[in-house]
Order: C-alpha cells, then sequence, then structure tokens
C-alpha cells in the first residue's frame, strides 16, 4: 500500500478508473511499457491518442454532416478510431464505436448520430479524467508499477 | 504525414544503427550467419500502421524485446523503404485497414518481392479477416489491441521460414556445411536466448534443428565450402522440377518420383518435397488470387488449349503445369504447341504476337500485372510480352513452382513484361538462343532443368527467391543475356527482366531445347501458374549456364555475367534470380572467385539487395553490385557441383546481361497482375 498520501490518491483513482469501467486491461500493457528509460509513456502515448483520435472524430463529424450517410466510409472511420482507443485500453470508447459501427452496417443514421453523441461524451469524460490522473502522476514523482487491478 | 515519414526515416536511421550493432547476426547470411549470441534479440521489424497511436504502443513493446524496430505509417512508404533496403528487415508488422494502401496488399508485394515474413493486425477478429490474411499469405495475424506477449514470439516466423528454405536449399544442393553452420547457429542462439520466456521454445526448437540439421547432414552428401547456400532451386532447377511434376501429373507427383525424374545429383527427396510443398501453395494461392481477380486472366485459370503459346507455351505451360492451375488438357495443348518448336526459338513466339495475345489471354501470365500492385503497366508488358512472352512466360512459371504464397499474377506479369520491354527481340532470341544452347547442353543430362531456368523466376520473387537461391529464373535470363556482355549493367533493367530472362532462355531452341520443351513434353498439365508462378528452380539450370558462360566468356563476361546478376538482383521480384545468376557465373568462375565477395551478402549497395533472410543463407540476401556476383558464385558453386553441365558454357552465350535489358518494371508488371 502505497504510504505517500498523493501515491494513495493516484493509486485509487487508477483503481476506480478501472472500476467503472473507463480502462480495460490493455491500460495495463501500457503501463507496464513504462519504464525508466520512458517515465511518461504512459501519458505520451494517451496524448498521441487524444491528438491522432480528434482528428479521425472530426472526419466522422463532417461525414455526418452529408446527407445521405456514407456508411461505409463511417464505418472505416470508426474501426480506425475503434482500434485506436483499444489500444489505450479506453473500454467505454470503445464500446461506443463499437455500437456505432453495428448501426453503419445495419445502415441506421438515427442510431449512429445518437451513438456518436455518446461517443464524445465518453471520450471527452475520459480525457478529463486521465488529464487529472496524469497531473496527479506528475506530483507523485516517479512511480513504481502501480497495483494492478487482478 | 510528413512528420510520420520524418519519423519513419529516424527510427529507420536509428534502427539501421541498431541494425548495425546487431552485427551479421541478424541477416543470418549464409553459413556464416552471425547469430548474436542474444538472438533473437536484433530481429530487425518493419511495423505499418496507419494509427500512430497503435504505431507507438507496438513500436514500443517490441522494443522491449529487444528488437530493431521501424515504424511507417504509410504503407507506401513502407514499401519503398523495403525495396531500398532489401535485406534489412527480417519480419513486417502491418496493419489490415489503412487508408492508402491495403495491408493485404502490401502483404502480397513483400510476398511477391521480398519474401519476408509478414504478421498482420487489425482490430477485426473475425474468423473470414484472419482467413483472409492466411491466404494472403500472412505468417500470422494479430488481433488489436496487441499485448506483448504476442509480439515477443514474432522471432518464430523468421526461423521458421530461413529454415524452411534452408531446407530446400540444403536437399537440392549440398549443404553440409549450412547444416553445420546451421548448428552453429542455432546453438549460440538458444544458448543465449534473450527472452526467459522463449528458452523452452528454444530449446524445443534446437531440439528440432539439430535434429532437421542431422538429417540434413546425412542427407547431402555433397561437401561444399563452408559457405554453401541452400539448394537454390535456380530457374533451371525449378522448371526440371515444373516438368517432372507435369509429367507425375500434379496429383500423383510425389517427391520420389519427381527427384527421380529429375535427376539432379545432390538433390535430396526433402529438398523436392519441400520444394514441392511450396509449389502446391503457390499454385493455390495463384488459383485463389485469380480467383480474386488479381489476375488479369489468370493464368490458373485453364489455359486455352487455342492459345498458341507455341514456342511461348512451352514455358507458360510449364508454369501453368507447374502451377498446376492449367487443365491437364490445357496444359497438354500448350505443351503441344510448345513443343512444336521444339528448338525453335522461343523468340518465335514473337513471330507470333497473336499467338502471345493469345497465350497471354490465356495464361496470362503477364497480363496479371494489372492486378497486381506491382504497378507495372501490364499492358506495356503485354505488347512486349508478346514478343518475348514464351520466354517471359517461361520464367514466371518456373519461379512460382512451389512456392505457395507467390502471388501468381505478380511473378507471372512481372516476368513476361520484363522481358519484353528490355529484351528486345534480339535480347530475347539470344537469350533463347542460349537458353537452348544450354539446354541442349544439359539435355542429356538434364532435360527438366532446361525448363527451369527457361522460367526465370520474376515471379518468385516473393517466395522463391528470397530464401533459396533459386532465383535461377533469373539467372537462366541473365544466362541468356550473357550473349551480350555487356548486359551486365543492366542494373534497371535486370530486375525485371530477370523474370523474364528466363523465359527467353527457355525459349532459345537453338542449343539447347527449349527448357520448356523439353521438360514437358506433354507434361504441362499444370501450366496454370503461368501467371505468376515461376519456379525457382528453373533458374539453377539457367545458372550453371551462366556461370558456363562465364567461363566461356572472358574474363569480362565473367564480369558481365556477375553484373547481370546483380541486374537480376536488382528485380525486386526477381530476388533470386539475380543471386542465382552471380552464384553461377561466380562458381564457375568458379571457384574462382574467392568468397569475399560473399561476405557482401546482405548489403545491396545499389538497394538491390535481395531480401535478407533472417539467418537465410544468404546466398540471396542483397548483395552489393560486387557482391552480387560473388554471391553468386557461392551460391553457384554449390550448385554447380550439382550441375555437371558446364558445357553449357560453351554455347549458352552469357545472356545474363540480356535480362538486364528488361526493363524493371516492364518485368515486374508482366507478372505481377
Amino acid at each position: 500500500m502505497e504510504r505517500n498520501p498523493i501515491r494513495r490518491q493516484l493509486a485509487n483513482m487508477r483503481q476506480s478508473l478501472f472500476d467503472q469501467g473507463y480502462l480495460d486491461e490493455q491500460f495495463i500493457q501500457l503501463e507496464e511499457l513504462q519504464d525508466d528509460a520512458n517515465p511518461n509513456f504512459v501519458e505520451e502515448v494517451v496524448t498521441l491518442y487524444y491528438r491522432d483520435s480528434g482528428r479521425i472524430l472530426l472526419n466522422i463529424e463532417q461525414a455526418l454532416e452529408r446527407k445521405p450517410f456514407d456508411f461505409h466510409k463511417l464505418d472505416g472511420y470508426m474501426h480506425q478510431f475503434k482500434g485506436s482507443s483499444s489500444s489505450i485500453g479506453a473500454k467505454k470508447v470503445k464500446a461506443e464505436s463499437t455500437l456505432f459501427r453495428e448501426y453503419c452496417k445495419s445502415g441506421n443514421g438515427e442510431g449512429c448520430m445518437r451513438t456518436f453523441q455518446q461517443l464524445k461524451r465518453e471520450y471527452a469524460t475520459l480525457r478529463k479524467k486521465l488529464e487529472a490522473y496524469f497531473q496527479l502522476a506528475r506530483q507523485a514523482g516517479p512511480m513504481e508499477t502501480a497495483c494492478r487491478p487482478k | 504525414m510528413a512528420a510520420m515519414q520524418r519519423l519513419a526515416q529516424s527510427s529507420v536511421s536509428t534502427s539501421a544503427a541498431a541494425t548495425s550493432n546487431y552485427g551479421g547476426s541478424s541477416s543470418f547470411r549464409g553459413v556464416e550467419t552471425v547469430i548474436s549470441d542474444q538472438f533473437p534479440a536484433g530481429l530487425r521489424v518493419l511495423v505499418v500502421d496507419d494509427d500512430i497511436t497503435c504505431l507507438r504502443i507496438v513500436e514500443h513493446m517490441l522494443r522491449r524485446c529487444l528488437y530493431n524496430v521501424t515504424t511507417c505509417s504509410q504503407a507506401k512508404v513502407a514499401l519503398n523503404l523495403l525495396r531500398e533496403r532489401k535485406g534489412c528487415f527480417d519480419v513486417i508488422l502491418s496493419d489490415v485497414y489503412m487508408p492508402d494502401m491495403d495491408g493485404y496488399k502490401l502483404l502480397e508485394h513483400v510476398g511477391l518481392e521480398m519474401d519476408l515474413p509478414v504478421i498482420m493486425m487489425s482490430a477485426d477478429g473475425r474468423t473470414s479477416a484472419v482467413m483472409k490474411g492466411i491466404r494472403h499469405g500472412a505468417c500470422d495475424y494479430l488481433i488489436k489491441p496487441i499485448r506483448e506477449e504476442e509480439l515477443k514470439n514474432i522471432w518464430q516466423h523468421v526461423v521458421r521460414k530461413k529454415w524452411n528454405e534452408n531446407k530446400e536449399l540444403e536437399h537440392s544442393g549440398s549443404l553440409d556445411d549450412n547444416d553445420r553452420h546451421k548448428r552453429g547457429i542455432d546453438d549460440a542462439e538458444y544458448a543465449s536466448s534473450v527472452n526467459d520466456g522463449t528458452d523452452v521454445s528454444f530449446k524445443s526448437q534446437k531440439k528440432r534443428s539439430i535434429t532437421k540439421e542431422e538429417e540434413e547432414e546425412n542427407e547431402n552428401d555433397d561437401p561444399s565450402s563452408s559457405k554453401k547456400p541452400r539448394v537454390v532451386w535456380s530457374v533451371e532447377l525449378h522448371q526440371q522440377f515444373v516438368s517432372a511434376v507435369n509429367q507425375l501429373g500434379i496429383d500423383k507427383a510425389v517427391p520420389k518420383r519427381i527427384l527421380e525424374l529429375m535427376n539432379v545429383p545432390g538433390l535430396t527427396r526433402e529438398n523436392v518435397a519441400s520444394h514441392l510443398q511450396k509449389f502446391r501453395l503457390y499454385l493455390k494461392r495463384i488459383s485463389g488470387v485469380a480467383q480474386q481477380g488479381g489476375i488479369g486472366n489468370p493464368l490458373c485459370g485453364p489455359v486455352e488449349p487455342n492459345v498458341k503459346i507455341g514456342s511461348l507455351g512451352r514455358f507458360d505451360i510449364q508454369a501453368l503445369a507447374a502451377s498446376g492451375q492449367i487443365p491437364p488438357q490445357t496444359f497438354a495443348a500448350l505443351h503441344a504447341e510448345l513443343l512444336g518448336r521444339p528448338t525453335g526459338n522461343l523468340v518465335t513466339a514473337m513471330d507470333q504476337p497473336a499467338l502471345l495475345q493469345a497465350s497471354l489471354q490465356g495464361p496470362k501470365c503477364i497480363p496479371v500485372e494489372h492486378g497486381v500492385a506491382f504497378g507495372q503497366p501490364l499492358v506495356k508488358c503485354q505488347s512486349n510480352i508478346s514478343k518475348h512472352f514464351p520466354q517471359s512466360i517461361v520464367s514466371v512459371e518456373d519461379v512460382p513452382s512451389g512456392f505457395g504464397t507467390w502471388p501468381s499474377s505478380n511473378i507471372s506479369a512481372a516476368g513476361p513484361s520484363s522481358s519484353l520491354g528490355g529484351l528486345s527481340s534480339q535480347n530475347g532470341n539470344m537469350l533463347i538462343d542460349l537458353l537452348h544452347q544450354q539446354q541442349q547442353q544439359r539435355q542429356l543430362q538434364k532435360p527438366q532443368l532446361q525448363q527451369q531456368s527457361a522460367v526465370p523466376e520474376p515471379s518468385r520473387l516473393i517466395n522463391v527467391q528470397p530464401s533459396c537461391l533459386v532465383v535461377p529464373s533469373q539467372s537462366s535470363a541473365s544466362f541468356q543475356a550473357g550473349n551480350s556482355p555487356a548486359s551486365v549493367n543492366q542494373n534497371g533493367s535486370f530486375n525485371k527482366t530477370a523474370v523474364i530472362d528466363y523465359s527467353l532462355l527457355s525459349p532459345q531452341s537453338n542449343n539447347s531445347s527449349l527448357n520448356i520443351g523439353q521438360v514437358t513434353d506433354g507434361d504441362l498439365q499444370t501450366t496454370g501458374i503461368l501467371s505468376g508462378y515461376i519456379p525457382p528452380a528453373s533458374i539453377s539450370p539457367s545458372v550453371s549456364s551462366c556461370s558456363i558462360n562465364a567461363d566461356n566468356c572472358s574474363s569480362q563476361q565473367l564480369q558481365n555475367s556477375s553484373m547481370t546478376f546483380k541486374a537480376s538482383r536488382q528485380l525486386p521480384i526477381v530476388h533470386s534470380l539475380p543471386d542465382v545468376q552471380g552464384s553461377y557465373g561466380a562458381v564457375k568462375l568458379g571457384e574462382v572467385l574467392d568468397q569475399a565477395p560473399f561476405a557482401n551478402l546482405g548489403y545491396n549497395d545499389k538497394g538491390t539487395c535481395l531480401p535478407t533472410r533472417f539467418a537465410v543463407d544468404e546466398f540471396q540476401s542483397p548483395m552489393s553490385s560486387s557482391s552480387r556476383g560473388k554471391i553468386f558464385a557461392e551460391n553457384i558453386g554449390t550448385r554447380v557441383k550439382q550441375e555437371p553441365n558446364m558445357e553449357f558454357v560453351d554455347n549458352s552465350r552469357v545472356g545474363i546481361p540480356m535480362l538486364q535489358q528488361f526493363p524493371p518494371n516492364e518485368l515486374m508488371s508482366v507478372f505481377t497482375e
């Protein structure tokens, strides 16, 4: 158990992200890649993710403005987005992506729109949470490997 | 994406630097592979994914496995990188869904051109998607998100591939040394496996490899130099193989009988068996690809009997036959056509543009190009092909023999086109003549070989060539080109021509009966493959011829041959070809050539490196132009032993140079579908 209060807080924050389903196992893979040589690996990757996936979301947004919907294209974008999201362990975001793709496959434009809005919300929420997490992590200083939810 | 490119570049340079640290170990060149004690550390991996998040993560994971990582976010950039630095990568990880190029396309290209193991990655884990990946020749299929554990063992694909190739080579040639080396290497590898997790697997592999080595060693009765390369399925050898298979019928073709029919000294049943396996896979692939429309008119498809392949037919038929794709009757018909012009130079095919066209349409070796990503304008090839079709086709066919993954389309396309493009009718004739000569010379001994040589493997590039010396097709081509020693310089043309060259060689009927013609009198049942499969083996015969020629020729010729080899090497597709040629020439020259050049294996000064197979006996590894000849020498040396008919030299002109005349693109396009 972390003696350092900040670290404890950090650990709790991290655990809750898992417990609440925002993150999944893949995030742990990222954490494992973090070491002395790459002390901020996780944060770097997440930052990269938000930057890159933001672009894809914009594409989707624009595609949703053109009627009729090009479901094939939308599905393609979402496939990419889903891949990225799953790489960092963004569980809820990934779930919304899957749902969006289902709607694309069935040609349900309404469903796509709705799901997309939900997805954007989850995406933003996760971002805020992770930002707070990383900020705290920086305060806590170099951490040993965090406890993983078993 | 410029940023990504820069990143790629930097990562490339980084990995390059790292690679150098790794030393020659990762290249697994030849027998003297300097296997790093820390294998698989230093494995050179190229990761291609448009998703930079995923790219970064995978890169990191691979670095943690102590691999040398190069990342690329664009498939096209990756392909260029692979082409420029042949032999600088051991395995490729590629995403399936990419905006600029389909991952499967990249996979095909890599298989065709570099024959490196490719592992697909995708968030799409549906069975159908995975199946598609396998069908396209992926060594493995990882589902995103990827875990580090999954990446740890990717080295197995590299090793497996190399071993399989070695096995083939060894079987077909004297591989004692290889075995010994391999054993040494394996020991080193295993002894110092870096990954704890892989220790166990290492040991088991070690056992297997040692057993394999022992077996191979027992079978090898041909003592060769320490640097004995794997059995190189030269064009000639492959043609022999193809004709033997045709004779027996693809269904009834068992290694033992094939071996008997081929009657190649030094070739073992195991060599043939593994080659046959590859050939069968290749045929399957071709048919699969053909069905997908990849190939213009899949040669795999039935070759219309009326396709007057004629002179051409010989080659095509062989290839097709080899591929087993061509229905027996078609094949027979084609064969008949071919035979119809027994000594006719294949060149005669040129006389029958219509014929060629027809044949083209039929087997479509060449036209296939269109489909193929090679990007070679098939159309162009077509016209050329008509002239040289026979030749090119042959080569195409030969090459692919047996290499399952060989996209027939590519090969065939490449082959013919290249030859057509580059080879002027004259050249073609020369090559053909050369080929014929060679064939004739060899007829006595290895009629079938001739055929194989005729068919340059250009298409093979992918499977056949890289791993083994199979290059033959190219070499044959080069040999044929030998007529014009000057051709040596054709690096560019050679690339493509390599494929054709062989074909040219084959058609030559003057002295040597057309390889093709001879080979299969009626065996061409499976010419289906024409399109893309150029049995690598076929090259060997030509190789010998080449070397012979080299001997005959003045040193200049020798140079030429070497150069030719070089040129052929440049052929992206025909990797093996150049090697073969070079080796032959070199060998011939004998053994005169000091083995030093072989040390260059693996480099591509001109970026023509043949894909250096990870620990492959590198015969084919990319060689600098200078080393090319030498490398060949080594290879040939090994092979030469197997081919006693050196007399070809006298007759065969150094056709190698000719090969180079083919514009690579054309060749490639011909073969690629």
